[in-house]
């Protein structure tokens, strides 16, 4: 290791910047690696005196937030100063007239949003954990849930950020309002840059009228080119739901409350257990009046097998939105991939997950925004036959090469120490030099998040 | 230019495809706003390749290239400074590829935009993003702008349709940003690449998203006695729970301006028009219809009408899509402005906007996406009265300090190229600017694409602007401040 300093004097400085209180120990582990320190800065301004000085004396620093993403990615080569952004937690500005807000990154989502409630109005974002997961966070994993379908994700609703570069510098693009050319897009950029550009510390959205009224039709079949026909159809019709969803056969278990952890001596089922599900479904969530509702069932027909509203459709779409959660709850070990993926590559990247975990004693189990290509794809292994490190790695590289040109398919989660024979984040489209070009301009000394992302 | 340069460049793209002779060049030295410069010489590539050779060869030799579409932009991006060479795109104007079942269309950068919706309608779809000089204006010229229109209020700007591109970077090397998927592992250039106004690279395809054609279209014309009212019903449509896909204000001024230019049935005694357009479901659209006529006879529109077949719609539409060239009708010459304020401080603005003209005795015709707020104010002014054409810049910069105190931008769609370089000192630190140029840089080392554009020089910047004019807000009437 390259630091000069010891521990102790760099836990005394960064305390001169952000108050003594505000430096702490922790056990919690990204990856398998401990933070040598947390530290909270209190304004823009200490995060920027804490990079600078990380900068200085070669520290690696990890931006956080509520921590819910923070396994995403290849194990970090060490970690110095996680910097945690949860003293930034105010909402700085919200004019409900002008549907804008800027809040502090820190703040957690869900506290955002229910600011925007008062005023029925919303930021159209169903990522999974919004009561931890904070603004910084979901727009530097550019998180996202089943409405990406319709309204895009982070990218497109933050009009403004605010930012702070490894030499201190509090940088800003865009502004206040929903139209703005002026200077390049660094909202863009910094949306799902995993921390490794720079500390986000603040954001402006535009926002959303929320929808008065919202209807989900199930829609099931027996394979999936059944399903994706019907998808097809859908894009044919005048339709307009807000979400379109796929859910695997497989991937029903996990769309439900996880049962109480039994004691395995005392056995005793109440019910028979029920055949695996074979079905697919293509899950429609639609809003508007009565009259628009009643259009989406007449066009929809006898496609619909099950129609949900209210509690029960709120539930549900909790249930698509954490189905990575689900399938982690119940099984540690899964593995669970993030797929993009042109329109017509859902089939083949659905087939290809069907086909690859079989040969590796997985368990297929998919959900995804059909009309995106963004699946959410898990490898669930048997719990009486764990996989080795080297299955996974096989696995993904098996997965991988199934998948049509112009895909890509990070690994979102697995076992860390399956992370050291095989690449996380794959290969990807867009050029990676050009990426690695603009980590170099903008934390050349690479302290940011160093050993996480692709760049 | 240097005529050995010459030659190599006709031996990369051909000889017909090389302009230098000094009246060829004239074409070249301005696009639809108001800034002039000779380039050295103009190209117009053919494939990739030859923009990778023509780009290698500048780069050795240090010429900078300013690439070219239709050069229809109003902010002097297209303009060459100094001895450069102009790139012109416009001759790569090829459809690649029209995919349906992906949603997708892949096009060279000097397809017109207006030629890609026409080409995609028969298979129910068009392209989003519609600029007024649609009919002219290249999708790489929109890549470079990140050019909006008036449908991009519920639809998203270009950056919103744009899934892939090949580029080539200014020592000629061609990179893939994207692809057909809707984004990709790793960092988003393509979204960070969108708006750079040639300042990174030049783009040589394009991949963009179609867009489904709606199943209804209803037109409303919202007429006004006072600008004020029209300006309120702004705001209040946007409280609704309403989102148009257009939301467009016409004042009086420009109202009889261009009716009298189409013929299209704009009510000419009135004080101000909204045009707003509702798209989708049938039942979607009718019920938003009734809701929108509603809130502006409540914000006391005199009249509420719709457009009652796609003949009379298409008519509103022309007289708002050629409002500028309406313009040049009855004067001599105009400068367009583009700033954008948040939506309630619409009626506030037009307010100052008023007073602006009134004080430097020019008309001042709005026309504008009043959706999202993004205004373009027209000032009209006599090109050869040196006292007019000084008093149309200082207006400008007038309208342009009272978007900033209002929160506002220098520009919503049509960029800051050369015309607002000097505005950005007012917007961004010079820390921001610095990070902006280090991100250029990753791209463009030597700032041979585009050199002087966009991000102005950190030194000089603060001399050449000078401070900005206060300006002074008076209360509306009928407005709550």
């Amino acid at each position: 290791m390259s630091t000069v300093s010891s521990p102790a004097s760099v836990e005394r400085d960064l305390a001169a910047i952000v108050g003594e209180g505000q430096v702490a120990r922790t056990d919690f582990e990204i990856n398998g690696v401990v933070p040598a320190a947390v530290v909270s800065p209190g304004s823009p301004e200490e995060v920027g005196a804490v990079l600078r000085l990380a900068n200085e004396r070669d520290l690696v620093v990890a931006p956080a937030g509520g921590l819910t993403k923070q396994q995403i990615g290849g194990v970090p080569e060490r970690i110095d100063i996680l910097l945690s952004t949860t003293r930034l937690n105010k909402v700085e500005e919200y004019d409900p007239g002008d549907l804008t807000i800027a809040v502090a990154a820190g703040l957690p989502f869900a506290e955002m949003q229910s600011r925007l409630g008062e005023h029925h109005q919303w930021v159209p974002c169903d990522a999974a954990n919004l009561e931890r997961a904070t603004i910084g966070g979901l727009l530097a994993t550019g998180a996202a849930g089943p409405l990406k379908s319709t309204f895009g994700h982070m990218r497109d609703f933050c009009i403004g950020i605010q930012f702070v570069t490894t030499d201190g510098k509090v940088v800003k693009g865009g502004g206040r309002v929903v139209k703005n050319v002026a200077g390049y897009d660094l909202m863009k950029l910094l949306t799902g840059s995993y921390g490794s550009l720079a500390v986000i510390t603040r954001a402006n959205f535009k926002v959303f009228p929320r929808p008065r009224q919202t209807r989900t039709f199930v829609c099931a079949f027996h394979s999936l080119d059944e399903a994706l026909n019907f998808r097809t159809r859908l894009f044919q019709s005048p339709l307009t739901p807000m979400c379109m969803e796929i859910v695997s056969p497989g991937a029903s278990e996990y769309l439900r409350n996880p049962e109480p952890a039994h004691d395995p001596d005392d056995y005793a089922p109440e019910q028979p257990v029920s055949l695996p599900a074979v079905e697919w479904q293509i899950v429609l969530r639609a809003a508007g009046s009565d009259n628009v509702l009643a259009r989406y069932a007449r066009e929809l027909g006898s496609a619909v097998t099950r129609t949900l509203e209210g509690a029960a459709e709120e539930q549900f779409w909790g249930w698509i939105s954490h189905f990575e959660q689900g399938v982690l709850a119940r099984h540690r070990n899964a593995m669970v991939l993030y797929t993009h993926l042109a329109i017509q590559n859902v089939g083949p990247a659905l087939q290809a997950l069907e086909r690859t975990a079989p040969d590796y004693n997985l368990i297929p189990a998919a959900v995804g925004r059909a009309a995106t290509g963004n699946l959410v794809l898990a490898f669930v292994p048997l719990s009486v036959d764990p996989p080795s490190a080297m299955q996974y790695a096989n696995c993904v590289s098996a997965f991988r090469g199934m998948l049509p040109a112009g895909s890509s398919a990070e690994v979102a989660q697995c076992p860390t120490e399956a992370k050291l024979h095989f690449d996380v984040w794959g290969t990807t489209p867009t050029d990676v030099n050009m990426m690695r070009a603009v980590k170099r301009a903008i934390d050349p000394k690479n302290i940011l998040n160093r050993g996480r992302f692709i760049v | 230019m240097d005529s050995s340069i010459l030659r190599q460049l006709k031996k990369i793209a051909g000889k017909d495809a090389v302009l230098d002779r000094p009246e060829e060049l004239m074409l070249y030295e301005y696009d639809a706003g108001v800034d002039k410069h000779r380039p050295g010489a103009v190209v117009f590539a053919q494939t990739t390749q030859q923009v990778s050779q023509i780009m290698r060869l500048a780069s050795e030799k240090k010429i900078p290239v300013v690439p070219r579409g239709a050069g229809t932009g109003l902010s002097g991006g297209a303009i060459a400074r100094q001895q450069a060479i102009v790139l012109s795109l416009a001759r790569m104007n090829k459809i690649l590829e029209i995919d349906v079942p992906n949603q997708r269309a892949v096009v060279q950068p000097g397809v017109v935009n207006l030629e890609l919706s026409n080409a995609t309608a028969k298979h129910g779809y068009y392209y989003a993003p519609d600029p007024s000089s649609q009919k002219a204006c290249t999708i790489g010229g929109n890549v470079a702008e990140n050019s909006g229109g008036p449908h991009t209020l519920a639809l998203g700007v270009t950056v919103n349709h744009v899934t892939g591109l090949e580029v080539v970077l200014p020592d000629g090397k061609v990179i893939e940003l994207g692809g057909k998927a809707q984004d990709s592992t790793g960092l988003d250039l393509t979204g960070f690449f969108v708006g750079s106004e040639g300042t990174m690279g030049i783009v040589t395809r394009i991949t963009v998203k179609l867009t489904k054609l709606p199943e209804h279209v209803a037109t409303l014309l919202g007429i006004y006695n006072t600008v004020e009212d029209a300006a309120n019903t702004v705001v209040a449509i946007t409280q609704s729970g309403v989102t148009p896909a257009a939301l467009e204000m016409l004042d009086g001024w420009m109202v009889r301006c261009v009716e009298a230019n189409v013929h299209a049935g704009y009510p000419e005694d009135a004080a101000a028009v909204l045009l707003i357009e509702l798209e989708g479901m049938r039942e979607v659209v009718e019920e938003q219809a009734k809701a929108v006529s509603a809130v502006c006879l409540q914000q006391k529109a005199r009249e509420v009408r719709h457009a009652k077949d796609e003949k009379q719609r298409q008519l509103l539409w022309l007289g708002r899509k050629t409002a500028f060239g309406a313009v040049g009708r009855v004067s001599p010459s105009y400068y367009t402005q583009d700033g954008v304020i948040p939506r309630t401080k619409v009626p506030y603005t037009l307010a100052e906007i008023e007073r602006i003209s009134k004080h430097y005795g020019l008309i001042i015709g709005n026309v504008f996406h009043a959706g999202d707020g993004n205004l373009h104010p027209l000032i009209l002014f006599d090109s050869r009265d040196p006292k007019q054409t000084e008093n149309s810049r200082k207006a400008a910069k007038e309208i342009m300090a009272c978007c900033l105190k209002f929160g506002g931008s220098i520009t919503g769609e049509h960029g800051v190229g050369l015309e607002k370089m000097g505005l950005m000192t007012a917007m961004f630190t010079e820390d921001d600017l610095e990070v902006m140029v280090r991100l250029r840089n990753a791209f463009n080392p030597d700032s041979i694409l585009n050199p002087q554009k966009m991000i102005p020089d950190l030194h000089f910047c603060r001399e050449i602007t000078g401070p900005l004019p206060q300006p002074k807000v008076e209360p509306v009437a009928g407005v709550p401040a």
